[in-house]
């Protein structure tokens, strides 16, 4: 599909894409910032895409848009975080553009006129995503009582941001357990960057294991966790460890709250962890190779060994930044931007922007 | 509680009566006092109360600008809350009515501007507050309470320039979305609160946008848009007759109140079913019509436990007499009768044997004080000890409560919530021996997480707990929240 549309019967669009690469202009984006989320930086690349591009048209524009998105998804192990900015991106100019009521505007000045305004506004974009952070937290901050214990993992910037906000009023004492990952992943170096600021602002952290979120939990009044990606039935997926933790919050009965940006929402309905659209090399069978020479099943050997290959080099995700999916049932609930939502109220919101 | 000796007790009706002759001000002090002193209590009479008041208030209001009404129902509406934070229900019916002032003024606009470039704007923003479910705002609707001195801080994402400006009318919470509707290139609005990241700059002139340097929330442009907005209102009000609309609106408001408990009661039927036991406690009118209407057409059982020592004398004379010992005196209209007149067994039973009990019981109907944007409810203590009884043996827990009783209010703190009364009533003092030796609490109220509620009944119909935020969206205007 990627070679037929441009030379089929797109002649202005056909030379742009390839001289515009969506993948290298997201990362850069990305790292530009980094406080950026990834949605946001895929809207962004976007918006660098459509400005790149000659196109006049509503349908030209979704055409470039919807295959920038999949060059884009598939350059990425996991785009579901992605997907969610690319999704709302599309959808509201699909919904801005065919708005039967474009009233004292022919449909090609509007469409002009929203193409300025997306080419214009792109910083405006960001800075809106980055205040609502800081509303989240400005929400969140009163969740968290005076003498209260939070546990919290991974290094999510909006959890980051709450928990700074609740220091910084100063009549507010409460003491924070950090769940660190001991490997080296981004995300861990993003917690310790966090757990340090916090400690700066005299909020005292522990930082435990994995597997000491149990043993914990006892001294826990709350758990906080971010989200990448909050789906229709207002589950959510984030990193691998939060469902364990909403397992335990529910079984202790302590409440579990995720904070996330609306613009995280994503509509899929997984129903188990195995759902996702993702690959994932986290379970990996494998037995003791020791003597290669008797094995009694060759066959069966090589193929997996071929299929490790191949998910290797469709980059799967790793280990350590692999993700897992928190039915809503373990959510108390969800802070955004807009309000505390109950977990139901995610597929109102998504239903939406998509009906 | 605090019921004098005094043959007149000062009270709801008392207040009612004088409401007509005294000037609003006195009236304000009065309601306040009556708050203070626990005189009025309960979410009904703090209701019909606060309504009956407001229209005062709104009926003695000069002049025609909407602001200025606003202004000063929230300045009422602040007293008051501030008299009795805990009665919530205060606070839901000044929002009501602060929404109602509002949607008047919408109105009106629309249908006076509707074909003018500008006439788009207020049914957006309209729109949008009614279409995004704002559970939160809501948090310092508790600056009575104890962390009153923190909800000023939070004014950089510009909570806080609500208050203070003039303008304050068309002023929205800083909600993403909230400036959609200023976009002359689309003039079709965006409903969607997901699309907040994208909508148009608020500067009127959209094509000259510059490149986004400024700040979405400025504040320099939002009051030059109030101004817009404010010279807007001040064009159109002519022909409103802002207070007569209002005071239509509040009517309404009352007659709702009035009717709640019969709306209520008319889904009896679809609830309690033949031979069933139900379990109930506390006195309340709400669960006491419910159950009547039941009982016309059908047989069953009731179990009432008769939550001692807080309210145990409404609720035996709920049980002989149909009606609350309390609240005597008016309301002659009302043909009260007890449960057992309509043929219906009715079993008494302390607190303390809800558990044992609960096995036989095929339903719970408990009543409830507030109920709260996220589902949970603060109902008389002994319900939250209820629901837990009747999660543990599988027992439906349906919770019977008018709309009046949904408050925007986020439980951040559920300590806040819970009112201790007199511990009097649990040891009395006259036995010094115990009460100087032994700490005696009475805590009035309970706070029910809303994963033990099986069911709410309004009289808008029966709504699962998770669903209570959209009604709450639909009944509260987002800028009313925070009062």
């Amino acid at each position: 599909m990627d070679l037929e549309t441009p030379t089929a019967e797109n002649p202005h669009g056909s030379p742009a894409p390839p001289a515009f690469d969506i993948v290298s202009t997201y990362r850069t984006i990305l790292e530009s910032d980094p406080d950026l989320t990834m949605p946001v930086a895929a809207i962004e690349a976007l918006v660098e895409a459509i400005a790149h591009s000659t196109v006049s048209t509503v349908a030209e524009t979704l055409d470039l848009l919807e295959r920038h998105t999949a060059v884009l998804k598939k350059s990425i192990p996991n785009p579901i975080s992605l997907s969610a900015g690319t999704d709302l991106f599309q959808r509201y100019l699909v919904t801005t553009l065919n708005r039967p009521a474009s009233l004292n505007l022919g449909p090609d000045d509007d469409f002009r006129a929203i193409r300025n305004h997306l080419l214009s506004n792109g910083r405006l974009f960001v800075e809106r995503a980055k205040a609502s952070r800081e509303k989240i937290a400005s929400f969140g901050k009163h969740f968290i009582r005076d003498g209260a214990t939070v546990l919290t993992n991974g290094g999510s910037r909006v959890v980051g941001a709450l928990l700074r906000r609740a220091a910084e009023s100063s009549h507010m004492r409460f003491r924070v357990i950090y769940v660190l990952s001991p490997s080296t992943s981004t995300d861990s170096r993003e917690g310790h960057q966090i757990v340090a600021d916090l400690r700066s602002h005299n909020v005292p952290v522990a930082t435990i294991p994995d597997s000491a979120v149990a043993y914990s939990l006892g001294k826990v009044d709350m758990v906080i966790v971010g989200a990448e990606g909050v789906v229709e039935n207002g589950g959510i997926i984030s990193r691998m460890g939060t469902y364990q933790m909403g397992l335990l919050a529910k079984s202790k009965g302590k409440p579990f709250y995720v904070v996330a940006e609306s613009h995280k929402f994503v509509r899929l309905y997984p129903l188990s962890q195995f759902d996702l659209p993702i690959e994932q090399k986290v379970l990996d069978f494998t037995v003791s190779v020791v003597d290669k020479g008797v094995s009694s099943e060759p066959n069966d050997e090589g193929i997996a060994d071929m299929n490790a290959e191949e998910v290797r080099k469709c980059s799967g995700n790793t280990a350590q930044d692999s993700v897992d999916f928190t039915p809503p049932d373990l959510i108390s609930g969800i802070i955004t931007e807009s309000g505390v939502l109950t977990p139901s109220a995610v597929s109102e919101e998504l239903i939406k922007i998509w009906f | 509680m605090a019921q004098g000796a005094a043959t007149v007790a000062p009270g709801l009706s008392s207040f009612l009566k004088s409401l007509r002759t005294t000037p609003v001000d006195p009236s304000v002090e009065h309601f306040t006092s009556l708050l203070k002193r626990r005189q009025i209590r309960n979410s009904r009479p703090c209701a019909i109360a606060t309504v009956a008041l407001l229209l005062r208030v709104v009926s003695e209001f000069k002049g025609r600008d909407a602001a200025k009404l606003v202004e000063r129902i929230r300045q009422v509406g602040r007293r008051l809350i501030s008299a009795q934070p805990r009665e919530l229900v205060v606070g839901n019916m000044v929002r009501r009515v602060l929404g109602l002032v509002r949607e008047v003024v919408d109105e009106n606009l629309d249908a006076e501007t509707n074909a003018a470039s500008e006439g788009s704007h207020n049914q957006h923003s309209h729109h949008d507050s009614l279409t995004r479910p704002n559970l939160t705002s809501s948090i310092s609707t508790f600056s009575p309470l104890k962390h009153a001195a923190a909800e000023p801080t939070d004014s950089n994402l510009s909570q806080s320039e609500n208050m203070s400006e003039s303008g304050e009318l068309w002023r929205r919470p800083p909600l993403l979305t909230s400036h959609t509707s200023y976009a002359p290139a689309s003039n079709a609005p965006l409903v969607h609160s997901l699309f907040g990241l994208f909508s148009q700059p608020e500067t009127p002139s959209n094509s000259s946008t510059p490149t986004g340097h400024q700040s979405p929330d400025g504040k320099g442009m939002l009051t030059s848009l109030n101004l817009e907005r404010l010279a807007d209102l001040s064009r159109s009000k002519t022909t409103i007759d802002l207070r007569a609309e209002v005071m239509d609106g509040i009517r309404e408001l009352q007659d709702e109140l009035e009717q709640s408990d019969d709306l209520i009661a008319a889904n009896a039927l679809d609830h309690i079913h033949s031979n069933e036991i139900i379990l109930t406690h506390t006195a309340s009118t709400s669960v006491q019509k419910f159950l009547l209407a039941a009982a016309r057409k059908r047989k069953f059982t009731v179990v009432h436990a008769e939550t001692y020592p807080h309210d145990h004398t409404a609720t035996h004379g709920i049980l002989l007499t149909g009606k609350k010992r309390e609240t005597q005196g008016d309301d002659e209209d009302d043909v009260w009768k007890p449960l057992t007149a309509a043929g219906i067994q009715v079993y008494a039973i302390p607190d303390s044997h809800v558990f044992a009990i609960m096995s036989r019981v095929n339903k719970v109907i408990l009543a409830t004080h507030t109920v709260l944007a996220n589902g949970g409810l603060v109902a008389a203590a002994g319900a939250h000890m209820i629901a837990k009884a009747a999660k543990d043996h599988q027992t439906p827990v349906v919770v019977v409560s008018g709309v009046y009783k949904l408050s925007p209010v986020y439980p951040f703190d559920i300590e806040e919530l819970i009112e201790y009364g007199d511990a009097g009533s649990v040891v009395p003092y006259e036995d010094g021996d115990f009460v100087e030796k032994v700490d005696v609490e009475n805590p009035l109220y309970d706070y029910v997480p809303a994963d033990l509620v099986d069911l709410y009944i309004t009289n808008l119909g029966g709504h699962a707990p998770s669903y209570l935020y959209r009604i709450v969206a639909d009944h509260y205007r987002s800028e009313d929240i925070t009062l």
